[in-house]
């Protein structure tokens, strides 16, 4: 009897045991992201890297898909998390798609458009006949124009729209077109970067005219299924917490963010001499938090270190970097996260006036605010 | 009366050649039915598939509502103006690349040096994929038609080329020496020997480039956007339309389909006397 209470309580530890490591074991979850790698995912790789998803209980694999194929999937439930901008989810809201806005990721509308600063060009209204680069009459940077447009008072027929795909530094340098509509974080730096190596045609400087100039839209965020919101708002919220989290970390120390984002993106210019002074700096920072600084203290951390920088290194060596420091601003806010009503009926004015949307819609069914981290009680 | 007559009409064999001439009236009429029953069987299961919610309607929508997206789109005019644009670009790409590769293939067959020469820069374009290059076609042509059209051209031109040199080089040297021994002009060799002689396997490769050509044309709008059904299929999945994706889809089959079937038409009328020769 002995021996057999034994065998029992033997088999009683075991099963425990087992029940202890499936409860650990992290649950396998993809992310879909768009297009390709880039800097401008670093909340992503930063908050993997840190192991904010792992402690939330996500072993995280990272898909980049197009924009449209990102919503399908989590609207049918293949996927739980996506990064979608805010008019494709109003637009897939409408066509039926059950997708939910979590996280608002970018504060401000990324989208602006950039010219020669010797074009003359100062307002969308010095634009009326000039040729403007899309990538085509789809998307963020063609809501953006119109945007821009509508708040000059001119229509598409007052401007000559070319299509010239995502060819836009070397669409402006070659003078195929007189502006474009592009990422005014990304390739406005990269044509600066071309002009300043005289390999940007006539080219020597840029002006960007922001479509934040137009007023606040919703951009970039945190999508997932409307059906896994019922079912696992926990999950929701876990995940939503680690980007938070991995979002925050690289706002406050872009150098720790930019040497955790280098095993995901393979053309990330990553010198060891950068690496090495990265380091050094990101460490530096690292201490700077500790006392916890105002946010505008580390708003002028980011400047100093830019400056820094760019005394030790040359533009070439640190454009991804510069990518970075700008989508950062884009990026940072009073509440990461938060979603502001106006973005969104700005966003669905304009898409009602572009013909998109012939309904009225219920935005109360297509973003939320409850997954949103609390800011901290002394918050800088 | 000869006795296979005598044996036909004799009251004893009637059911036999009857049997004969109904399994062969019903293998004709069989074969001229069966690609007009596959669509219809594929329409079904589509249906049943909607019908029993399998998959959400934005993944696959009824047959229904492409339909109803068919008419809409015909109606304001989006399909015709998307079709117009593709078709032009697939007929014009289509006719340069056939004329570079009939051309060029003709060249290498006759001249085997030349082949040598410039088979290494063949074999390159051809193992490289277009969607690898075309981005690089909308920076040196435009954003216009030129770049679709060459990317078509391009795509039209390998297989034409293969076949004509293959075509030309698998006459048989018996024939041409026969030629050359009766003292045959060049245009005589080319036009009662070569030609004959190579076209039906032109003609496969013919086939393979009108599908390919559709191919070139929407990997073009794909890349640098524009008006065809390339481009139709990416606004209509941005606009979250997947009803007008299938419509745009369809077209760009039936546009191959009939292309293929219209060069099929050339080769049955062209190669007439190859069957004839067969008895």
């Amino acid at each position: 009897m002995v021996t057999g209470f034994r065998w029992l309580a033997g088999a009683v530890l075991l099963l425990s045991l087992g029940l202890m490591v499936g409860a650990q074991e992290p649950q396998p979850e993809r992310f879909l992201l768009t297009f390709i790698p880039n800097i401008q995912f670093s909340p992503m790789y930063t908050a993997i890297e840190q192991g904010y998803f792992a402690e939330a209980g996500y072993d995280v694999t990272l898909e980049y898909l197009n924009e449209p194929d990102v919503i399908d999937l989590v609207a049918a439930g293949q996927v739980n998390f996506g990064v979608a901008s805010g008019e494709q989810v109003i637009l897939a809201n409408v066509r039926s798609r059950p997708v939910n806005f979590v996280y608002n990721w970018f504060q401000q509308y990324p989208v602006g458009i950039v010219t020669s600063a010797d074009s003359g060009i100062t307002s969308m209204n010095d634009f009326k006949g000039k040729k403007i680069g899309i990538p085509g009459r789809f998307g963020a940077s063609y809501t953006g124009l119109v945007a821009l447009l509508n708040m000059a008072e001119l229509t598409e027929a007052d401007v000559e729209l070319v299509e010239i795909g995502f060819n836009a530094p070397e669409a402006l340098c070659i003078g195929q077109v007189d502006a474009a509509a592009v990422y005014s974080n990304n390739e406005p730096l990269q044509i600066q970067l071309r002009a300043a190596d005289g390999d940007c045609g006539d080219i020597r400087d840029v002006t960007v005219i922001p479509v934040s100039d137009a007023g606040s839209f919703v951009s970039n965020g945190l999508i997932t299924n409307v059906d896994y919101i019922t079912e696992s708002p926990e999950r929701v919220q876990a995940f939503v917490s680690a980007f938070d989290q991995g979002l925050k970390d690289t706002i406050n120390n872009p150098a720790r963010a930019y040497l955790l984002s280098a095993p995901y993106i393979e053309t990330l210019p990553l010198t060891p001499d950068l690496e090495a002074r990265l380091t050094e700096l990101a460490d530096i920072q690292d201490t700077f938090l500790a006392l916890e600084p105002t946010r505008d203290d580390v708003t002028a951390s980011r400047e100093e270190l830019r400056s820094l920088l760019h005394e030790e290194f040359d533009d070439a060596t640190l454009i991804q970097f510069d990518i970075l420091l700008n989508t950062i601003e884009m990026w940072d806010a009073d509440v990461p996260g938060f979603s502001d009503l106006d973005a969104w009926e700005n966003m669905v004015t304009t898409l009602t006036a572009m013909g998109l949307l012939d309904t009225d819609v219920n935005l109360d069914r297509i973003y939320t605010n409850e997954f949103v981290p609390e800011p901290p009680a002394s918050n800088g | 009366m000869n006795l296979p007559d005598a044996l036909h009409t004799s009251s004893l064999f009637i059911t036999k050649p009857k049997r004969r001439r109904t399994f062969a009236s019903i293998k004709a009429k069989w074969r001229f039915l069966v690609p007009l029953l596959t669509p219809l069987v594929i329409l079904l299961g589509w249906h049943t598939l909607t019908a029993r919610a399998l998959y959400p309607a934005f993944i696959i929508p009824p047959p229904a509502d492409v339909a109803r997206a068919f008419v809409e789109a015909m109606q304001d005019g989006t399909l015709p103006k998307a079709f117009g644009v593709t078709f032009s670009q697939v007929m014009i790409g289509l006719a340069i690349g056939s004329i570079l590769g009939l051309s060029l293939g003709y060249i290498l067959g006759r001249l085997p040096v030349l082949e040598t020469l410039f088979a290494p820069l063949i074999i390159a374009f051809q193992s490289t994929p277009v969607v690898a290059y075309a981005p690089l076609l909308l920076i040196w042509f435009g954003s216009g038609h030129t770049s679709k059209i060459f990317t078509c051209a391009v795509i039209v031109f390998f297989p034409l080329l293969m076949n004509t040199l293959v075509g030309i080089r698998q006459i048989p040297a018996s024939l041409k020496d026969v030629f050359r021994v009766l003292r045959a002009s060049w245009w005589h060799t080319f036009t009662r020997l070569e030609l004959p002689g190579a076209l039906p396997v032109i003609l496969t490769g013919f086939k393979t480039s009108a599908t390919l050509s559709v191919i070139g044309a929407i990997v073009g709008e794909f890349v640098s956007a524009g008006d065809g059904l390339g481009t139709l299929v990416t606004k209509a999945r941005y606009d979250y339309n997947t009803p007008l994706v299938y419509v745009a889809i369809l077209t760009m089959t039936t546009l191959a389909l009939s292309l293929y079937s219209l060069v099929s038409l050339l080769e049955w009328r062209l190669l007439r006397w190859q069957r004839a020769a067969r008895g």
